[in-house]
């Protein structure tokens, strides 16, 4: 089985998400090839074990993103068989790119491939799944953190191709990662925290971990109610927001009902509160007895090792 | 949380495309901008101004009326509007019914074409705000003693009396004012500024906080002769208007139950006591399916009216059984829903506190509770027992 | 002037539960139909556009004579050119049938820029904005968060984001915006009684995916406690392992 896949780069290095991807086409027997946007993450592409061959695809298109010249580029240096991409939003944009230009369908976010070639995808955000087969030709992308990767040590032969598109899309204005919070309505992980925070002025460590994170940060009912600094617009429950992310975690909130009502369909609860009785542990998935001054510093640093 | 409408037998889907495009309206914009924002207005005694201006733009005023730039729904969708807004809380509600069949709907059926296109258009787009004053500080149930009476000056009318428990009144632009002309009673428009008429507001109140209650006095009150409403002379006038409001009502009522239910069913599945959601009890089963019980029999009543008020086949006692019965158990099923909260259900986290409190103006106002019985009395009997001499 | 073609999908209310019956979500457990959240801003978008630029809007839909109400609540805006495209087996199209049968209706409108959701509420996969965008020979911009009438468009970046223009035909998808979305009025609602809505057919191709059934995600194990802050590694562990939403 042929398998090309499109590397996932971040700037001029590779995403850690390539190894996962290539660990996916090696379980379905391939050694796939690698394509790298510009020969950015080349070399990296070529130490993953398991890589058959990596084509370093150079052309002017690459030094603006515009899925269309990115695609016609690809398709290309690509060959027939099965294009495998990672379900970042570039990704998807490239790969369903490819897929149309060869007249062939496209699955993305797949989260279990097997040979066949049968994939299963969540739909509904994850409310259920959906398993489909393609017999011929297709592109496939897939969801990062889902597929072991390969390992290192490979030691894949290296070529460039030029190739480029045509690019339309002009860059008028680059513009950092704006300051601004995030809304607890907005948001896909939230950050909570209670009157146990002790005083408003700690929320800053909440902000911090929100930071890391691309998370916001909401409140209990009683944080908003004692502390004028914690505005309402950040109160998660019955009186304030009603929330759905996949990741709340509650720090120093004990979980009144009023509470749980705004946050309880969260995916996955973290709750970490000194008091074992605390009803939130209740809700929680995964419940942390500690005081929020001893378990936030290691929280932060753990998710800044993983990120 | 999530408001799911409670309608067991599924009686939204006998709705036009576009009354559910209304209802849907009127739904979401009660979820954006009233809910957010009620227990502040009740908190504070205000109407807040903004609802007026959404409930213009949204084109729901005087929704049954047509022609004068108004909607022109059908009776149905006029209730399930009401329906709807009740559901965010009875205040919003009453302003609305207030301005629609109290106000707007005498100008639109009694008025002159001048008063009319005066009038109307400004109404429906929520620019002027109207009162209806029938009421008296002695005279409630029975209006047709009332003492506020207007003289014929020649070349202007003479008001003196008052009125009481005025809705919209402080607010008002303009008050449709029933009074007695030569014995007779008349409707009257009086504007705010005429010489003589003022309209302080009634403050202390339980219920309905977030709507505007007033008296309205008139002392030598001078208005011109034009401000007479040609159409109509005797209590038909007044009671027209208020059969179109209390039809409201029958739907607004279900919608302050419905809220109270969805409350209550929500609570009940996410409140443990003794290992258990409470909602897994004989007992608190037993009160939700009588408040689904009652509900939907309030709904098919709602429903069959507003059949009849739109084919009009319609008499005014089939609108004394709707509201008499739709607010009685709306608020039986507030009551309910407080005892499921337990001792939450007394906090402003939740709505059932405030629509009971509400409920409790909605049974005596437009018709009391009794009345309406009484007027199902004479129905049955012929023999009327409002008055009798002793 | 401006000639916009807004592709709108009726999905499952977001809120609704999800229910799966012999191998299939039960659809007849869906209680409230709306427009793909996305899509809601596209639209929004669009209609802002139209207005300072002038020009047009053709809202486009697949599906059933159900979503007929989508197209509805679009006359409801003021949008008069209403396509509903109409396949028997539309439930099972795959990328290519659902994007050469919108392209279709695209070209067929005449739009300069077609403005749609980064992704459907039910079937989250965000491949046709790109493309029906190939099939056009349009470039695409994904994931906009901001636009305005002179053609330029806010896109994230690694490391922010970024402002974009584009020549037309183009396509751009939309993630929330931070524009609010108007709510219809009766007056509007009125104008949607009287509003057309041409159904035409995909004219596809045979699919080339088969669908093999929808299931229940896997249960979430019961939750646990820890004792201490020495047990927040292996939380966060569980959490990109187990949960996998770090």
């Amino acid at each position: 089985m042929e398998i090309t896949i499109i590397a996932e780069t971040q700037g001029d290095n590779l995403h850690p998400v390539t190894s996962q991807l290539v660990g996916a086409a090696t379980s379905l027997g391939a050694s796939p090839t690698v394509l790298c946007a510009g020969g950015a993450g080349a070399d990296a592409a070529a130490g993953i074990a398991g890589v058959g061959k990596v084509l370093s695809v150079v052309g002017d298109c690459f030094s603006t993103f515009d899925g269309g010249a990115w695609a016609a580029a690809f398709d290309a240096a690509a060959g027939t068989g099965i294009i495998i991409g990672a379900a970042s939003a570039q990704g998807r944009d490239v790969v369903a790119r490819i897929a149309a230009r060869r007249s062939i369908p496209v699955v993305q976010d797949v989260v279990a491939i097997s040979q066949g070639l049968t994939m299963t995808h969540p739909i509904y955000s994850g409310k259920a799944m959906q398993e489909v087969t393609v017999g011929g030709d297709c592109a496939v992308t897939l969801r990062s953190n889902t597929f072991p990767p390969a390992g290192d040590g490979g030691s894949a032969e290296s070529a460039t191709v030029q190739q480029s598109g045509d690019v339309k899309i002009a860059v008028q204005e680059a513009i950092a990662k704006a300051s601004a919070r995030l809304d607890v309505s907005d948001a896909d992980i939230i950050i909570s925290g209670g009157r146990g925070m002790g005083s408003p002025d700690n929320f800053e460590h909440l902000y911090a971990l929100s930071d890391k994170l691309g998370a916001a940060v909401g409140a209990s009912r009683a944080a908003v109610d004692t502390w004028d600094e914690i505005p309402h617009s950040m109160q998660v429950g019955q009186t304030g927001k009603t929330v759905n992310p996949s990741l709340y975690i509650a720090v120093g909130i004990s979980g009144a009902i009023q509470h749980l009502a705004g946050m309880r369909t969260s995916k996955y609860i973290v709750a970490i509160n000194k008091d074992p009785e605390a009803p939130i542990f209740k809700v929680a998935d995964y419940g942390i007895v500690s005081t929020w001054e001893e378990a936030l510093p290691i929280l932060g640093d753990e998710i800044a090792k993983i990120l | 949380m999530v408001y799911e409408a409670l309608d067991f037998y599924d009686l939204d889907s006998q709705l036009t495309d576009e009354e559910i495009m209304v209802r849907d309206m009127v739904r979401g914009w009660v979820d954006a901008e009233v809910l957010p924002k009620i227990e502040k207005a009740c908190s504070e005694g205000v109407f807040p101004d903004e609802w007026r201006v959404a409930l213009g733009e949204m084109g729901v005023l005087g929704a049954p009326l047509e022609g004068y730039g108004c909607p022109g729904l059908s009776y149905v969708a006029y209730g399930v509007i009401c329906r709807e807004l009740e559901r965010g809380d009875s205040g919003l509600r009453s302003f609305a019914s207030v301005q629609g069949s109290l106000a707007m709907y005498p100008i639109w059926d009694f008025g002159s074409e001048e008063q009319k296109q005066k009038y109307l258009p400004g109404m429906a787009s929520g620019d002027l705000i109207g009162c209806f004053g029938l009421t008296e500080p002695d005279y409630g149930s029975n209006p047709g003693d009332m003492i506020t009476k207007a003289e014929d000056k020649g070349d202007h009318f003479l008001l003196n009396g008052a009125k009481m428990w005025i809705t919209n009144g402080t607010i008002s632009d303009l008050a449709v004012v029933w009074a007695k002309l030569d014995g007779v009673i008349r409707g009257f428009i009086v504007e705010t500024g005429d010489e003589g008429y003022s309209a302080p507001e009634m403050t202390g109140k339980y219920s309905l906080k977030a709507s505007v209650t007033s008296e309205l006095v008139f002392q030598d009150c001078k208005i011109p002769k034009d401000r007479i409403l040609p159409g109509v002379k005797g209590l038909k006038g007044p009671f027209s208007c208020l059969n179109n409001a209390r039809f409201g009502i029958s739907w607004g009522a279900l919608g302050a139950a419905q809220a109270c239910f969805s409350s209550a069913k929500e609570y009940s599945l996410s409140r443990i006591q003794f290992d258990h959601p409470i909602a897994s009890y004989q007992l608190v089963q037993n009160k939700l399916a009588w408040m689904l019980r009652e509900i939907t029999k309030g709904q098919l009543l709602a429903f069959e009216l507003g059949r009849k008020k739109d084919n009009g086949s319609w008499i005014p006692e089939h609108i004394s059984l709707a509201k008499m019965n739709n607010v009685d158990i709306a608020l039986e099923i507030a009551r309910e829903a407080r005892d499921i909260h337990g001792a939450n259900g007394i906090l402003d986290e939740y709505c059932i506190m405030r629509h009971m409190a509400n409920l409790e103006s909605v049974k005596t106002y437009e018709g009391t509770h009794d009345i309406h019985n009484l007027i199902l009395g004479r129905h049955i009997t012929g023999i009327q027992s409002f008055t009798r001499s002793l | 002037m401006v000639e916009i073609a807004v592709l709108l999908k009726q999905v499952p209310d977001t809120n609704a539960k999800i229910v799966v019956v012999n191998g299939r979500v039960d659809e007849s457990a869906i209680a409230s139909w709306v427009t793909s959240p996305y899509d809601e801003y596209a639209f929004e978008a669009a209609l802002q556009h139209t207005e300072a630029a002038g020009g047009s809007i053709t809202a486009i839909t697949l599906g059933p004579a159900r979503a007929d109400k989508v197209l509805k609540d679009a006359a409801a805006l003021g949008v008069t050119k209403l396509v509903r495209i109409w396949q028997d087996d539309w439930q099972d199209l795959d990328s290519n049938q659902v994007q050469s049968a919108l392209a279709n209706a695209v070209t067929a409108a005449g739009a300069d820029l077609v403005y749609c959701g980064k992704q459907s509420a039910d079937r989250n996969q965000g491949s046709t904005g790109p493309g029906i965008a190939e099939i056009l020979g349009a470039a695409c911009i994904t994931e906009v968060s901001e636009s305005d009438s002179a053609g330029s468009y806010l896109r994230p970046t690694a490391s922010g984001s970024e402002r974009v223009t584009v020549s037309s035909p183009a396509v751009v998808t939309f993630t929330k915006t931070q524009n609010e979305l108007r709510r219809p009025n009766v007056r509007g609602i009125m104008m949607a009684k009287r509003a057309q809505i041409e159904v035409v057919g995909g004219d596809v191709s045979a699919s080339q995916v088969n669908f093999n059934g929808h299931s229940s995600p896997a249960q979430k194990p019961p939750g646990k406690t820890y004792e201490g802050s020495d047990s927040v590694p292996e939380v966060v562990g569980l959490l990109r392992d187990e949960a996998k939403v770090l």
